[in-house]
């Protein structure tokens, strides 16, 4: 009987033993797919975000919650340079002084320059011209070492185009150049690729703060 | 295993969710409905757009003038319906072109698209067949009265004339149903406005110029 007993307690242990065994590699392969499981989750939500991110990353980046008075032109591929900062858009009778020549944006004068083809022989008011701007214009500005050509050349084509104004802007760094609300750039003349591209991208562009608002009824020279 | 299946589940549902969302999101800053047509920037329907967009805008200005120079009932009330129509219309020919993305102006020069590229002169912001001239705008800011309304009615006249013809090209090319209908609608309207600024112009002892 003890002996019967003593095999019978042996297989028993046994049957333990290989049902703990059992358990433990259950435990395991559990454990490894909770976490494979998990990284399949985490890779999910990563691959979503860059997506996310990237997606957003191709907007516009004319809005900026950036506050004082550190702003700054960045240049983009394409020669355009954007002003860092978000821009104040406030109507004022006070004299305002830009931190650009010609002006891209900021507080200005209540009634804008009208910018329906204009071309203006003389200077204008930055302050008119900048609301102009706000109205999604593109302003042509040049000073005495641009050409008579370019010049004729460049009006003609603002002539033609609604939503563009033109005048002479002596302090400016270039002979030739073009601003709308927060970009800006210089050309090297009036045939330069870049003129047009400009016109296409900014004459009432996405950068526009108020779309829709008019070139017309406001100030001449 | 069964707790294996489960959070197998879980974790796939898990997935499917975080993806349906991002898709979402990102779609949506995108700006795409997956249903809208994009037209090609030289298409009937963008160029359609940008030039009406001008064509128009000249007719809102030219109908503030002569509300400013005349305080005549009948003219008054017209240029008034011309002026927040044309506004209407104006602002719904630009977002289109914000919903497509394309620019608001072509190197193509205006009508190209309907293959009469360079048929107004361009000269004194004569950008399109039937637009007026600045200096005809400049005179009509220095008339008053009957004088004023007579020149407005002309100027209308013509500027009708050459939008009817441009909103029957884009009736015929253009591919977006809306913008089709728009232009339909267009050609109706001011046809018979030409109609009324016929009788309005014959009351005042004159007639269309052309």
């Amino acid at each position: 009987m003890g002996s019967a007993k003593n095999t019978s307690n042996a297989s028993r242990k046994a049957r333990i033993e290989e049902m703990r065994r059992a358990e433990q590699s259950r435990e395991r392969r559990n454990r490894i797919l909770v976490i494979a499981a998990s990284a399949v989750v985490v890779a999910g939500l990563v691959a979503g975000g860059v997506v996310l991110v990237r997606s957003q990353s191709g907007k516009d980046d004319t809005a900026s919650d950036a506050k004082g008075t550190s702003g700054h032109f960045t240049t983009g591929s394409d020669g355009v340079k954007t002003w860092s900062e978000k821009l104040s858009q406030t109507h004022v009778t006070k004299t305002v002084k830009y931190p650009m020549e010609p002006p891209v944006g900021g507080d200005h004068k209540a009634v804008w320059m009208n910018c329906n083809g204009d071309v203006y022989t003389k200077a204008i008011d930055n302050m008119n011209a900048v609301h102009s701007l706000e109205h999604g214009a593109v302003w042509v500005t040049y000073n005495s070492k641009a050409s008579d050509a370019d010049v004729k050349a460049l009006a003609d084509k603002v002539k033609q185009t609604p939503y563009t104004l033109m005048s002479p802007v002596e302090d400016q760094k270039d002979p030739i150049m073009l601003s709308a609300w927060g970009k800006q750039r210089t050309v090297t003349s009036a045939t330069d690729p870049n003129v047009g591209k400009f016109f296409e991208s900014f004459v009432q562009g996405d950068q526009t703060p108020e779309p829709g608002a008019a070139c017309t009824g406001g100030l001449s020279q | 295993m069964k707790q294996i299946g489960w959070i197998s589940g879980a974790a796939a549902a898990v997935l499917v969710a975080a993806g349906a969302i991002t898709y979402a999101v990102a779609d949506g800053v995108g700006g795409g409905d997956s249903t809208l047509t994009v037209p090609a920037a030289d298409s009937a329907d963008a160029g359609f757009a940008r030039d009406m967009a001008v064509h128009h805008q000249q007719a809102v200005e030219m109908s503030y003038i002569v509300r400013d120079r005349t305080s005549n009932v009948e003219v008054r009330r017209l240029a008034y319906d011309i002026a927040q129509t044309q506004a209407n219309q104006r602002g719904m020919l630009l977002g289109w072109l914000d919903l497509w993305g394309l620019p608001k102006v072509s190197s193509d020069g205006p009508m190209a698209w309907m293959g009469m590229a360079g048929m107004a002169s361009g000269e004194d912001g004569q950008l399109m067949p039937g637009m007026a001239t600045n200096t005809e705008l400049e005179k009509l800011n220095t008339l008053s009265g009957k004088q004023a309304e007579i020149l407005y009615l002309q100027l209308m006249t013509e500027h009708h004339l050459g939008g009817i013809h441009m909103a029957e090209g884009c009736a015929e090319k253009c591919r977006v149903g809306a913008e089709r209908k728009l232009a339909t609608g267009m050609v109706q309207a001011q046809k018979s406005e030409i109609d009324l600024m016929a009788d309005l112009l014959k009351s005042r002892g004159a007639k269309p110029r052309s």
